[in-house]
């Protein structure tokens, strides 16, 4: 009959032991200050640093970034801080929330969404799957009323995917900064680490790490300003030095989005690079756009200049081919295509083999019938005349 | 009675032990409720229903009156209208409100849903059911989290995937009316200890968003379904529906012991043999029979069987069709209409097909082995007997339990002798589900997990950072997510796995716990799974990872292990008058120190070898009984060391018979000297650490078990014990008697 203590018991179980510790005094991070709201006091530390002129300048935005106690979300992951930068006349204003305990949550979603009312919109990275959907959770959690914000969002992330992945091993904000915004940063933390930073704070009340963490989240917030900026530069075709690959990325966002005379002429732009694959799919994108439409003496136009100018593609020659097969009927002209084709490109030139056989035998037959085909051809080309007309500034 | 299959007894060489005719049940009618939405008669009659089973009416009684329900119905007597007509009547009445539906498999989930949906689809309102587990592709999630008024899952994908998430699930959350938990008698043991404190975190959520459910079970038969439902949900206020309403055809029950081959080691003529014999005439001249083996392998081995035996048909690839866990909805869609429209005469089925999936109704089942519990026995019969005149043949192995009851057919023809049993206080397992309880949401001071208090749990978790005290809650803290941790069905994370390396990709045919594998599972031990032999090649012991192929050798292993009991605290016990029981908490330690080979029949030793593995330690909970002085002075210590070992393993095997456990899930030990009692002491202890259970009731059901391990060992056929009673150990002149002189002097005066 052994008297044993609860820890003992479970460790003879199995769980896994470890010492016990005793409940530490938490000293508050640098610059904190507490604010009142009906939910108790939240901490708060404001900032206003020196914002050299933005162009294009977004606005009224309030860019969000959140630290987190785990990356799998589930209503155990808190959030313990949050950053929001908003431009301002004099700057860029600053704000940094503190979670000091867990059961302080509410007071800190209380201010955070007073900080994001004061903005007409919310921009984040990553936040469309991330932050808000966390922060959703958590303003559940808190029992809070209505809702964080209805603000709208941009997820800087998304169009960071849409304008620059070609350009990226990968879509970090880190890779972003140092390849799109030409700057290295000195992390005081890296972002694997930062939930136990605010861990061994809450168990061991130590500030070493958890100050890099809150300045982790106050670099990031600051970033995303000036990402924001140059990726509406981008958007808007405004930049200096952008190629084939990145007018086609652009021109592909902005179908994506709807918007299709700027998308329109983002891929006219990638075309006239005139060499290269991203050109070419660029001009491969407006030639089925234009055959869409039915300006079919067009999309020929653009596809024959591409073929002379990205001599090496064999898509194009394809296409090419396969509008003078089907849309021109015209199997005479489709075989030369694909028999210069061939010749410009032995190594590829037996994955043109079957197209070839087949228009070979189209040719041979059509002979016998040669007058008839001309005639429809005919008809065919009058109807166009009249279509290609909007497109007559094509690259070509 | 010419309606039945035919089966005479006179062509099969073993012993029939049974063979009984169960009359025929009237139906018992009701009305339909007066309440009943119109729409929902007219879809009712729309599906030929225009009256109800008096059960069926009972338990929408109960529900309507606000009471926690369970159902105890058998196999085809419409148990799923017993909660869909409450459940499609308060959605009819309220579209807002929803329900959650609890199946321990996925597939059952899939085949309810299908049962659901041709009810519903009769109704004029959209109601949205849908099945959520792993399978369930990611676009659609989010509308069945938003929109799904009847969510069916398993309690893996509530523990993991719901309750941690359930911001996500607010809207089924704050209006959850009903929680259907089918197949309750599946939630015993560790299973079921496990679902328990699941059911307790879902309470805490549904507490957090206002909703309070009403929890709807269905059980198969078994001795306690009252006890099982109160002590699973945690609540009073529950009503049993046992009476049954549903028809039942006249139908014949068989069992059947192959013969005997070899009379000193106990063992039989094969049962899937004589299974064979059995199925195939019937199969040939059109009765629609089912057979249900233990394993997938056997299944394969018996399809090609039924196969060889209609060989001369060109379709009896087609009339004989497999039928098991991981076949796809699809597939088993075509093998029920093959049934309903009698294009398939033969199926043959692990037991995937007990729990409940309908494949309407055939005329033989012939059931290969023992399936482990009377309520999935009668399950597997019961697909055999809605209509008149069907058979129902239980062809026994030769292993223990399926020898207790093949001799002892008055046991499974009483009533009902199983329980379900649980534990949802165990210490590891509350550990664990109070930090995922905790992660789902902060514990206020004095909280309670269910009925256990935590307080001091949650002291523990905070001196070891799992938990932070703020505001007068607790907090969980750790970067880790804690359900992930908690596998409802496994004992603990490292089993060891048996992976049998015989075919092209090397399959996992089973598991066992770390305590045990080092006396089965060394290298060169012949391990017997499913009636077969298997060589163990190599064992990984930092990978828990054992490599095994078939063999068929003469010869069986037998590890020596030093084993110690040490009793750490009596909870209950010791009575005496020469003999006691008593159960507590034990610490075990078992080292395997060498192996013999030993051949069958001459007993020889004819080869050993050491064992290099390290000592094992188990904290559990166990029951152990004890021999009088006297008695065992005139037995002699050899002898009496046979007698102890027998009487062991024949308690454990009885006990696990009582307990609907896996008898894996039972250890014992016989000791000539415990170091506690100074006394011959056997204990039968529970594998999961800390127990779920069973040894507080092993203790109270001590004059059973040595009543039945009596019966199992004194009506063995074998001259000197075998492996059918006394188990393995039968190397010593006189075991099996002294085996029985014990058990009968140990058995309290009541």
């Amino acid at each position: 009959m052994l008297a044993t203590s609860l820890r003992d018991r479970l460790t003879r179980l199995g769980a896994s032991p470890t010492a016990p510790r005793p409940r530490p005094a938490r000293p508050l991070p640098r610059g904190f200050e507490e604010i009142p709201t009906p939910y108790g006091n939240a901490l708060l530390r404001e900032d206003v640093i020196p914002l050299p002129p933005l162009e294009p300048h977004p606005g009224n935005v309030a860019y969000l970034d959140t630290e987190t106690t785990g990356l799998s979300g589930g209503s155990g992951t808190l959030v313990f801080a949050a950053a929001i930068a908003r431009p301002i006349e004099c700057g860029l204003r600053v704000a940094q929330l503190f979670l000091p305990q867990p059961g302080l949550e509410a007071a800190f979603l209380d201010v955070l969404r007073q900080e994001l009312e004061a903005s007409a919109a919310i921009a984040t990275f990553n936040g469309a799957s991330f932050d808000l959907p966390v922060l959703r959770t958590r303003w559940v959690m808190a029992r809070m009323p209505g809702e964080l914000t209805e603000a709208p969002h941009v997820d800087l992330l998304t169009l960071v995917r849409a304008l620059y992945r070609h350009r990226l091993e990968s879509c970090t904000l880190r890779m972003v900064e140092e390849r799109v915004l030409g700057y290295e940063r000195d992390d005081p933390i890296p972002s694997a680490l930062v939930p136990d930073a605010y861990f061994s704070y809450l168990h061991a009340g130590s500030l070493d790490f958890l100050e890099a963490a809150l300045e982790h989240n106050r670099l990031d917030v600051i970033s995303l300003v000036h990402l924001h900026s140059r990726l509406l530069a981008r958007l808007r075709g405004d930049e200096a030095g952008m190629d084939a690959a990145d007018w086609l990325a652009l021109g592909r966002h902005r179908f994506r989005r709807g918007a299709r005379a700027d998308g329109w002429r983002a891929l006219r732009n990638a075309t006239s690079f005139g060499q290269g694959e991203a050109s070419a799919t660029a001009g491969l994108l407006i030639s089925r756009r234009l055959l869409r439409r039915g300006s079919v003496a067009a999309a020929d136009r653009l596809l024959g200049w591409l073929e002379s100018s990205a001599a090496e593609d064999m898509r194009v020659s394809i296409a090419r081919a396969r509008l003078l097969e089907w849309r021109r009927r015209d199997p005479h002209q489709a075989l030369t295509i694909v028999e210069d084709a061939q010749r410009r490109m032995p190594d590829l030139a037996a994955d043109l083999e079957h197209r070839r056989a087949r228009l070979r035998r189209k040719v041979d037959s059509d002979r016998g019938r040669n007058r008839n085909r001309r005639g429809r051809g005919r008809v065919g080309q009058l109807r166009e005349v009249q279509l290609e007309a909007p497109i007559a500034d094509s690259p070509a | 009675m010419a309606g039945f299959p035919s089966f005479n007894p006179a062509d099969f060489p073993g012993e029939i032990t049974l063979d009984h005719v169960i009359s025929e049940a009237k139906p018992n009618f009701a009305p339909l409720p007066p309440d009943l939405r119109p729409e929902l008669v007219t879809a009712l009659a729309g599906r030929g229903v225009e009256r109800l089973y008096s059960h069926q009416a009972d338990a929408y009684h109960a529900v309507r009156q606000g009471r926690h329900l369970v159902v105890v119905t058998p196999t085809a007597s419409g148990k799923t209208l017993c909660y869909n007509l409450p459940v499609l009547q308060r959605l009819l009445e309220d579209p807002r409100r929803r329900a959650l539906y609890l199946y321990p498999t996925k597939a059952l989930a899939q085949d309810q849903l299908a049962e659901l949906s041709a009810l519903k689809h009769g109704l004029p309102i959209e109601l949205r059911a849908d099945t959520y587990d792993g399978d369930t592709p990611p676009g659609r999630r989010t509308a069945i989290r938003e929109g799904g008024h009847v969510v069916m899952t398993n309690p893996d994908m509530l523990h993991a995937g719901l309750l941690p998430h359930h911001t996500r699930w607010r809207r089924l959350f704050s209006s959850l009316d009903f929680v259907v938990i089918d197949e309750l008698h599946t939630y015993r043991g560790l299973f079921g200890s496990q679902v328990a404190n699941v059911i307790r975190r879902l309470k805490r959520i549904c507490a957090f968003y206002g909703s309070r459910p009403t929890f709807i079970c269905a059980s198969a038969t078994i001795a306690n379904p009252l006890v099982l439902a109160k002590r699973l949900l945690e609540e009073e206020n529950v009503e049993l529906v046992e009476r049954n309403g549903a028809p039942r055809g006249e139908r014949r029950l068989i069992f059947y012991n192959p013969p005997l081959v070899n009379r000193e080691m106990g063992i039989r003529r094969s049962s899937m043999l004589e299974a064979r014999r059995i199925a195939a005439p019937w199969i040939r001249t059109g009765s629609q029979t089912i057979v249900f083996c233990r394993s997938r392998l056997q299944v394969e081995v018996m399809l090609s069987y039924l196969r060889q035996d209609l060989a001369p048909r060109l379709d009896a690839h087609q009339r004989v069709r497999g039928y098991r866990a991981g076949y796809l909805p699809l597939h088993r869609r075509e093998i029920e209409a093959g049934l309903r429209s009698g294009e398939i005469t033969g199926v043959v089925s692990t037991n995937a097909l007990e729990l409940g999936i309908d494949i309407g109704s055939l005329q033989a089942a012939v059931l290969v082995g023992y399936p482990g519990t009377i309520a999935s026995t009668w399950q597997q019969l019961g697909r055999a007997g809605r209509r008149s005149g069907s058979v129902g043949v239980f062809v026994a192995s030769s292993s223990p339990l399926d020898q207790f009851i093949v001799r002892h057919p008055e046991y499974f023809l009483s009533a009902d002798p199983e329980e379900g049993l649980i534990d949802p206080d165990n210490l590891l397992l509350l550990a664990g589900h109070l930090q995922a309880g905790l992660f789902e949401l902060p514990f206020e001071d004095q909280e309670r997990l269910g009925r256990a208090d935590v307080q001091e749990l949650l002291q523990v978790f905070e001196e070891d950072g799992s938990a932070t005290r703020s505001a007068g809650r607790w907090f969980w803290s750790r970067q880790a997510f804690p359900a992930e941790e908690v596998h409802l069905r496994r004992i603990l994370a490292d089993n060891v796995v048996i992976i049998d390396t015989s075919h092209p990709r090397p399959q996992v045919i089973g598991e066992m716990d770390q305590f045990t594998a080092p006396v089965l599972l060394h290298e060169e031990a012949v391990y017997l799974h499913e009636g077969a032999q298997f060589h163990v090649d190599r064992l990984d012991w930092g990978e828990k990872k054992a490599y095994v192929r078939p063999v068929e050798v003469d010869y069986y292993t037998d590890a020596l292990a030093s084993v110690t009991v040490q009793v750490l605290d009596t909870f209950g016990g010791p009575e005496c008058d020469g003999v006691s029981r008593s159960h507590g908490e034990i610490k075990i330690t078992s080292l395997a120190s060498m192996f013999k080979k030993i051949r069958f029949h001459t007993h020889e030793n004819i080869g050993s070898g050491p064992i290099h593995l390290p000592e094992q330690t188990l904290h559990t909970t166990g029951y152990w009984v004890t021999v009088d002085e006297d008695l065992w002075r005139t037995l002699g210590r050899e002898t009496l060391e046979a007698g102890l070992q027998g009487m062991a393993h024949a308690l454990r095997h009885v006990a696990s018979l009582r307990l609907m456990c896996d008898p894996r899930d039972l250890g014992s030990v016989a000791e000539v000297r415990s170091i506690t009692t100074q006394l011959p002491t056997v204990t039968v202890y529970e594998v999961y650490p800390g127990g779920v259970g069973f040894s507080s009731r092993m203790y109270e059901l001590h004059r059973e078990l040595l009543d039945d391990s009596a019966a199992l060992v004194r009506d063995c056929p074998c001259l000197a014990g075998c492996p059918s009673c006394v188990g393995p150990l039968h190397l010593v002149e006189g075991a099996k008697e002294a085996c029985l002189r014990l058990l009968s002097a140990t058995a309290l005066p009541v």
